[in-house]
């Protein structure tokens, strides 16, 4: 390869141009899963090895020596984590429901009863779904304080739902079409109501519909830093990454546990990646995500 | 419930059975009413309310009616424009690096490589990690005292003394970009990856018979395939990165020196660090309008509405 440099263009064989394309490409893909795994490393590492053996010697050792829980055991021991996971689990449950169940009934609703303004329908959905958080959570806030709900569940996980429903509605609006009437039909012919037929026909034909919804609603909810962090001002209602955000400002905590929490917060995440990645491709290919 | 109350509930079901309300019309109603509600909860009635609110002074006593006042002040601030600036900085190299990227590996991948599967999942872990973790991890990479790049930098002998990225004027910019871009990337390349395994690869051989170079069918077949793909990344992730709020607070809320404050970090100092709602307000209502204007353009280019029936 390297000689084909001295030659003209031209004279460049077509095997050897393949095999120079071939390394290129590999080189590509080596270089950013390599930019990729680097920092997931960093932090599985400096979570599983007490900090005495990172930071031993005044350099930072990333070669795990002696595997130790002592990060998880400080983190658990004097920090208020099991309460911000439980707080974080019921607002992100609480929101995935009610995301996918409005997103289901709405995604049939459009796709198989007809009214004029459908368009408008749509244009509104996508316009809430570019919406940013932010901009949103400053209205929010001025209300639930105004109604006496802050620092509540509920208000954060309508909040959440706010910022996951109207993909999620356009998900299942667009997963509904591709569910042949004739399904349905078939059932009303044999006498099945329209309930029973949604229930035992078109819920079960639409599941992975819903189940890349719920994901997508899930990821919102269990990641969201912007909204929790307006609507929570009590420490004791704080969820995992407003809680664990405040980590870095207390000197008492220092990387080994900082990365031991991000791994914990990493894990359902790492766990849809791992097992249901095909149910999330489906919802990039319907128009991308947030 | 008495016995009157009873048969005159059991007349009103009748008539409603009769009139074929049974079936149909509570379908309907099911459908619509929960999404109906709900947008009017969330955010219909939080966004008027808070549009009214943007034209009054900060309403923590006696709120006084200033009209556009809260506006006119904002746009003729240097301070807005210069939050505008970033912002714009923030979205347009963020976005392009990322569809570099994402373009970049989704055509390596859709190579069909040894290991591409594994590529590909590898790929969906940076993008589902939460923002925090993600800034966890950089910030602990670009640590001045115990971080590695400083570490092997240093080392390396290509620095003198350790850097401060997030907190040094000319670095916390192109920190902060390269922390959103190392977890957004994949976007664009699930979007174009999944473009790619669209084309017919007929057109491909074809071209090959022809004698086409690599290049020339990249040029003549790939790209025009990928073209309304890119389009909608520009837009719609620039629109998200403009907006973007979490990833700079965690990292650097907004400093040094106001180098990395965009509009939404300056949307929250407004709100809950100078507790002034009626400016802050206004603000995301500028913020509101941008959005606005962008998205005329999207549905202009692509008419997504057309997509669903």
């Amino acid at each position: 390869m390297a000689t084909s440099k001295s030659k003209s263009n031209s004279l460049v064989s077509h095997e050897t141009q393949k095999r120079l394309q071939r390394i290129a490409v590999y080189l590509t893909a080596l270089l950013i899963s390599v930019f990729t795994i680097i920092p997931v490393y960093i932090m599985v590492v400096i979570a599983i090895q007490s900090p005495a053996s990172t930071f031993a010697g005044g350099r930072v050792n990333l070669l795990p020596t002696q595997p130790s829980l002592r990060n998880f055991v400080v983190l658990l021991g004097t920090t208020d984590t099991v309460r911000y996971f439980v707080n974080s689990l019921i607002v992100t449950l609480g929101s995935t429901i009610l995301s996918t169940s409005i997103a289901v009934a709405a995604g049939y609703g459009l796709t198989r009863f007809d009214f004029t303004g459908k368009s408008i329908a749509a244009r509104a959905v996508l316009f809430s779904y570019m919406f940013s958080p932010i901009v949103l959570a400053i209205p929010l806030y001025v209300v639930f304080s105004t109604l006496g709900l802050l620092n509540s569940h509920f208000a954060l996980t309508l909040a959440l739902t706010a910022i996951s429903a109207p993909f999620c509605i356009w998900l299942m609006w667009q997963y509904f079409q591709t569910v042949p009437i004739a399904l349905e039909e078939s059932a009303w012919v044999r006498g099945a109501s329209r309930w029973r037929t949604v229930k035992d026909v078109v819920l079960p034909v639409a599941r992975p519909g819903y189940i890349s919804a719920a994901i997508f609603a899930f990821a919102v909810a269990w990641n969201d830093f912007t909204m929790a962090r307006v609507v929570m001002s009590r420490d004791e209602m704080y969820t995992i990454t407003v809680g664990a955000s405040l980590f870095l400002d207390r000197v008492s905590i220092g990387w080994g546990e900082t990365m031991a929490v991000s791994l914990l917060i990493a894990l359902p995440p790492f766990l849809i990646a791992l097992f249901l990645q095909r149910y999330l491709l489906q919802g990039f290919s319907v128009g991308g995500l947030e | 419930m008495s016995t009157a109350l009873k048969s005159r509930v059991a007349a009103a079901q009748r008539a409603l059975r009769e009139h074929e309300l049974d079936g149909t019309t509570l379908l309907l109603a099911a459908c619509f009413v929960p999404m109906l509600v709900f947008f009017l909860v969330v955010w219909v009635i939080p966004i008027v309310y808070a549009l009214g609110m943007s034209l009054f002074t900060s309403p923590v006593r006696n709120p006084e009616f200033v009209g556009l006042g809260n506006y006119i002040s904002l746009l003729g601030s240097g301070e807005f424009w210069g939050f505008l600036w970033n912002s714009i900085v923030y979205a347009v190299s963020t976005t392009a690096l990322s569809l570099v990227i994402g373009l970049g590996l989704a055509l390596v991948i859709n190579q069909r490589i040894r290991g591409g599967d594994a590529l590909r999942t590898l790929m969906i872990f940076p993008y589902l990690l939460p923002t925090l973790v993600v800034i966890f991890m950089w910030k602990f990479i670009l640590d001045p005292n115990i971080g590695i790049l400083n570490q092997f930098l240093v080392e390396a002998g290509l620095i003198d003394k350790p850097i401060a990225f997030f907190s040094t004027l000319e670095f916390a910019m192109p920190a902060v970009v390269i922390t959103s871009v190392w977890k957004f990337a994949s976007f664009a390349f699930f979007i174009l990856l999944a473009r790619l395994q669209a084309i017919d690869p007929d057109l491909y051989e074809r071209a090959r018979v022809e004698g086409a170079t690599t290049w020339q069918a990249f040029r003549d077949i790939t790209f025009p395939h990928l073209r309304g793909a890119i389009l909608i990344i520009l837009l719609v992730r620039g629109i998200w990165m403009f907006n973007k709020f979490d990833i700079i607070y965690l990292s650097t809320h907004g400093g040094p020196l106001k180098q990395t404050t965009t509009l939404p970090i300056r949307v929250y100092q407004i709100a809950f660090s100078e507790v002034n709602f009626g400016m802050a307000t206004a603000l995301a209502g500028i913020m509101f309008f941008l959005l606005a204007v962008v998205a005329v353009v999207y549905f202009r280019a692509f008419a997504p509405e057309k997509e669903v029936a």
